[in-house]
C-alpha cells in the first residue's frame, strides 16, 4: 500500500489556445492537509479535474491511494467539492444528499444516518426547523454551501479534495468548514484544497505546492518551504525620527529592501548579513528601538516573490 | 451499475413527483379526448341546428317537379357530409331529418314577384329559405336555393333530394308508377374497406390506418415532450453547476444513459396510464356500440407488429433523446437551447408533416424512403406497417439503420456531453463541436 494519498506524475493538459497544465508532478502524503496554491488561471482546477478523471490528461498519470484514478472504484474513495457549486434547485435536501451518497455507493439507510449526523452538526436540523425536508432553493446561500460540503463527505472518503472551499463563505461558515477539515485530518483523512488565499493555507496546511502558469514553482512542507525559500525579515519599530532611520537603513549595504508598514519597517537583509550588526547600527544612531523581531517569512511573501507579477499570464482568465 | 440505477432513480422520481406530471397524466386523456371528439360533436350538433326547417319551393317548372322535390325532402335523406368515414349508422352520420317544404306553383313570368315575397318571408324568419325551380331544372338539374343558411349540409341535402325528384319524374315519363319507382330508386350504398394481407386475413383498413396514425402521433408527442424534458434537465445541471459534482462520481456516459432511461421511463409511465385509460374508455365505447347494434372492427395487430412497434419506439426515443441531450450540453441558457434544438426539431417535424401524404399512399416511394430513413423511421414505419404489409427487408433495413443511427447519436452526444457539461459561455461553433467530438 502506497503511503501517498495522491501521486501525480508529469501530467499535461493542453487546449487549443494555451497549455493549462505543463508536466506537473505532485506527491501528497497520506493524512496531511495539502494546499494547492496559485493565482487565478494557474491550472489548479484543471489539475483537480484531472485527478478526479473528469477530464483526461494529455500525458502523465494520476494515482490515488495506490490505484490509478481511471479505475472505477478509485474515485469512490474521493470526496470532491468543486469551485463552482450547485445543487438541483427543486430537490429536497435529504433526497439530494441521498442521491450524492448513492452515486458513491452508500446504501440509503447508512446515508440517512450520516445525513442526520452531519446536518445536526451544521445546524441544518435543529429543534425548530428541519431543513432537510426543504427544497434546495428555499435555503440561503450559506446553507446550500453546507449541504454541498456534507454531500462531499457522506461516503466517508479517504481523500477530500476541495476547490476554493472558502470562497463565498461568511466567517462563521468558514470557521465551521475549517473545524471540519481539522477533524477529518485528525481521523487520518487526507485533505487537498486549492486556494489563492495564502493566510488560509498558512494556517491549515502541512504541505503546499505553488503552481503558476501550469507549472510547479515549488512544493514541500510549509516549514521546509519557508526555510528553503524564505528570506529572513526583520520588523523594526522605532520611537521617533522615522525619516532619519529610514535614510540610515537605506544607506546600509546589508539591507536589500525596506518596506514601510507604518507602525514598523519590514527589512529584508542581503544573504549572509547579520541581523545583530543591523541592530547595533540602529542603536548606534541613537534611535529608541521599540521593536526588533526576526520574522518568519509568510507564504504570502514567498508566493509573491516566486510567482510575482509574471504568475498570471495576460489574457488568461477563468478557473485556476 | 448501481450508479446508473441511482441516476435513473433520481431522474424518474424527481419528474414523477412534480405537479406537472400528475396534472398532465390525469388531464392528458381528457385533453386528447376533447381535441379528438369535440370537433365532431360540435359539427354534428351544428348540423342538427341548421337542418332545413320550413322552406318554400317556387315551382315554375310547369311539370310539378316541386311536388316531387317536396316529397323527396320530406323523406329522410342520407346526409352528404360524412364525419367519420367507415362508421355507418352512428348518431353522427345519420341522415338528416325530414324537411317540411311547401310548394307554390308559379309561372316563369310571375317568378320574380313570388321570389320577392319569399325573400321577405326569409328575412322576417317565417321560413328558412326557398328553392327556385324553373322549366330547365328537370333537364339541367339546376336549381337555386336562397336562405338564411347556405351551408354545405343544407345544399347537399337539397341536391340529393332534387336528384331523386328528377329521377322520379323521368321514371314517371317512362311509364313507371310512383310506388314502383320509389322502391327502384331506394338504394343504400355503403362501401367498407377491407385490407388483405398475405395471410389472407382481412381487417378494417381504415381502423388500421387510424391505429397507425394514433401510434405515429403518440410517438411524435412522446419524443417531443420528453426530448425537450431531457434538454431542460441537462441545461439545469449545467446552469446550476451540479454537473461537476455528479460527473466526479459517475462518467458522463453513465449520466447520459441514466437520464435517457429515466426520462424514457417517465414517458412510458405516462403513456401506460393514458393507454390504460384509453383502453378502458374504448372497451366501454365498444360495449356501448355493441348494445346499439353497431359493428366496429378492431384493427388486427400481430405480436410481430407489437414487437416492431416497441423497438421503433425505444430506438426512436433514444436517438432523439441523445441528440436533445447533446444540444442541452452545448448551451448555457434556455433561449440558446431553444434555438440550438431547431435542427433536431426540424427532423421530427419533417416526419410528422409527411404523415398525411404517406397515409394516402402507404406503398408509394415517399413512404418507402421515409419509413427506412433513420430519423423518420420511428414515426413513419409504424404508420406504414399499420396500413399496409411492409416487406420484411424494409423493416430490417429501417431497424438496422436506426440502430446504427442510435449508436452514432449516443457516441457523438456522449462526447459533446462530456466536454459541454463543464463549458460555460459562448455556444460552440460547428467547427468547435467537431473538435469536441474528436478530442473528448
Amino acid at each position: 500500500m502506497s503511503d501517498l494519498a495522491l501521486d501525480i506524475r508529469a501530467v499535461s493538459k493542453r487546449y487549443a489556445e494555451h497549455v493549462a497544465v505543463d508536466t506537473l508532478s505532485l506527491a501528497v502524503p497520506r493524512g496531511s492537509v495539502y494546499g494547492l496554491l496559485g493565482p487565478n488561471g494557474a491550472g489548479k482546477t484543471t489539475t483537480i479535474r484531472m485527478v478526479l478523471n473528469i477530464i483526461g490528461p494529455d500525458e502523465g498519470s494520476v494515482t490515488i491511494l495506490g490505484q490509478p484514478n481511471t479505475a472505477r472504484s478509485t474515485t469512490d474513495r474521493v470526496g470532491y467539492l468543486p469551485e463552482e457549486r450547485g445543487l438541483y434547485k427543486k430537490m429536497q435536501v435529504r433526497r439530494i444528499l441521498r442521491f450524492l451518497a448513492a452515486l458513491k455507493g452508500v446504501a440509503q439507510r447508512e446515508a440517512d444516518r450520516r445525513i442526520d449526523a452531519w446536518t445536526e452538526r451544521f445546524q441544518l436540523r435543529t429543534a425548530e426547523k428541519d431543513w432537510t425536508a426543504a427544497k434546495v432553493d428555499e435555503l440561503s446561500r450559506g446553507m446550500q454551501q453546507k449541504v454541498q460540503f456534507i454531500g462531499t463527505l457522506l461516503h466517508d472518503p479517504d481523500l477530500v479534495i476541495l476547490d476554493e472551499p472558502f470562497s463565498g463563505l461568511d466567517p462563521i461558515n468558514a470557521q465551521a468548514l475549517k473545524d471540519a477539515m481539522v477533524e477529518l485530518r485528525q481521523r487520518g483523512k487526507t485533505i487537498i484544497f486549492s486556494t489563492h488565499l495564502m493566510d488560509n493555507a498558512e494556517r491549515l496546511c502541512d504541505s503546499v505546492c505553488i503552481i503558476a502558469r501550469g507549472r510547479k514553482v515549488l512544493d514541500g512542507t510549509v516549514a521546509g518551504v519557508k526555510a528553503e525559500h524564505g528570506v529572513q525579515n526583520i520588523a523594526l519599530g522605532v520611537g521617533g525620527g522615522r525619516d532619519r532611520v529610514a535614510e540610515r537603513l537605506r544607506a546600509n549595504p546589508d539591507v536589500a529592501r525596506i518596506d514601510d508598514q507604518n507602525r514598523f519597517f519590514e527589512i529584508t537583509l542581503r544573504k549572509g548579513a547579520d541581523p545583530q550588526a543591523l541592530l547595533r547600527d540602529v542603536i548606534a544612531s541613537g534611535t529608541e528601538v521599540q521593536r526588533f523581531e526576526l520574522v518568519q517569512p509568510s507564504l504570502h511573501q514567498i508566493f509573491l516573490e516566486k510567482v510575482g507579477a509574471t504568475g498570471v499570464e495576460p489574457g488568461m482568465t477563468g478557473h485556476g | 451499475m448501481d450508479k446508473l440505477i441511482a441516476v435513473i432513480k433520481r431522474e424518474y422520481l424527481e419528474r414523477v413527483r412534480t405537479k406537472w406530471f400528475i396534472i398532465s397524466t390525469v388531464f392528458g386523456p381528457v385533453f386528447l379526448l376533447a381535441i379528438s371528439v369535440l370537433p365532431g360533436l360540435l359539427t354534428a350538433r351544428n348540423i342538427r341546428d341548421t337542418q332545413l326547417g320550413a322552406i318554400e319551393i317556387l315551382d315554375a317548372s310547369g311539370i310539378g317537379l316541386g311536388d316531387r322535390l317536396a316529397a323527396a325532402l320530406r323523406t329522410r335523406t342520407p346526409n352528404p357530409i360524412t364525419l367519420t368515414p367507415g362508421r355507418r349508422d352512428s348518431a353522427l352520420t345519420a341522415g338528416a331529418p325530414p324537411v317540411n317544404a311547401t310548394v307554390r306553383v308559379t309561372t316563369p313570368s310571375e317568378l320574380a314577384q313570388a321570389e320577392s315575397v319569399t325573400t321577405h318571408a326569409v328575412i322576417a324568419s317565417t321560413i328558412r329559405g326557398y328553392i327556385v325551380l324553373d322549366s330547365a331544372s328537370v333537364t339541367t338539374g339546376k336549381a337555386r336555393f336562397a336562405g338564411r343558411n347556405t351551408g354545405l349540409g343544407e345544399v347537399g341535402q337539397i341536391e340529393s333530394a332534387l336528384r331523386s325528384a328528377i329521377i322520379m319524374h323521368r321514371l314517371a315519363l317512362a311509364g313507371i308508377v310512383d310506388a314502383r319507382a320509389d322502391s327502384l330508386t331506394r338504394v343504400r350504398v355503403d362501401v367498407t374497406a377491407e385490407r388483405l394481407s398475405e395471410k389472407g386475413r382481412g381487417d378494417s383498413g381504415l381502423a388500421g390506418l387510424i391505429f397507425g396514425f394514433l401510434i405515429a402521433f403518440l410517438l411524435y408527442m412522446m419524443i417531443i415532450l420528453y426530448g425537450q424534458n431531457i434538454l431542460r434537465g441537462v441545461l439545469e445541471e449545467k446552469t446550476t453547476r451540479v454537473a461537476e459534482v455528479v460527473i466526479s462520481s459517475v462518467s458522463p456516459e453513465t449520466l447520459l444513459a441514466g437520464k435517457v432511461i429515466g426520462v424514457g421511463a417517465v414517458g412510458l409511465t405516462q403513456q401506460l396510464a393514458w393507454l390504460t385509460f384509453g383502453g378502458l374508455l374504448s372497451l366501454y365505447g365498444l360495449g356501448a356500440a355493441a348494445t346499439m347494434g353497431m359493428n366496429v372492427t378492431m384493427p388486427h395487430v400481430t405480436a410481430f407488429q407489437v414487437v416492431c412497434l416497441i423497438l421503433f419506439f425505444l430506438l426512436g426515443y433514444t436517438f432523439y433523446a441523445s441528440l436533445f441531450a447533446a444540444v442541452g450540453a452545448m448551451c448555457s441558457s434556455q433561449e440558446e437551447a431553444t434555438q440550438a434544438a431547431q435542427p433536431v426539431m426540424m427532423l421530427l417535424v419533417a416526419s410528422i408533416i409527411l404523415v398525411q401524404p404517406i397515409m394516402a399512399t402507404p406503398t408509394g416511394t415517399m413512404a418507402n424512403v421515409m419509413s427506412m430513413l433513420p430519423f423518420s423511421a420511428p414515426i413513419i414505419m409504424p404508420l406504414v406497417m399499420a396500413s399496409t404489409d411492409v416487406p420484411a427487408w424494409h423493416i430490417a433495413v429501417a431497424l438496422a439503420g436506426l440502430v446504427l443511427a442510435c449508436v452514432g447519436a449516443i457516441w457523438v452526444s456522449a462526447r459533446i456531453y462530456r466536454v459541454g457539461l463543464l463549458m460555460t459561455g459562448k455556444r460552440p461553433s460547428l467547427r468547435e463541436l467537431v473538435r469536441w467530438v474528436r478530442y473528448a
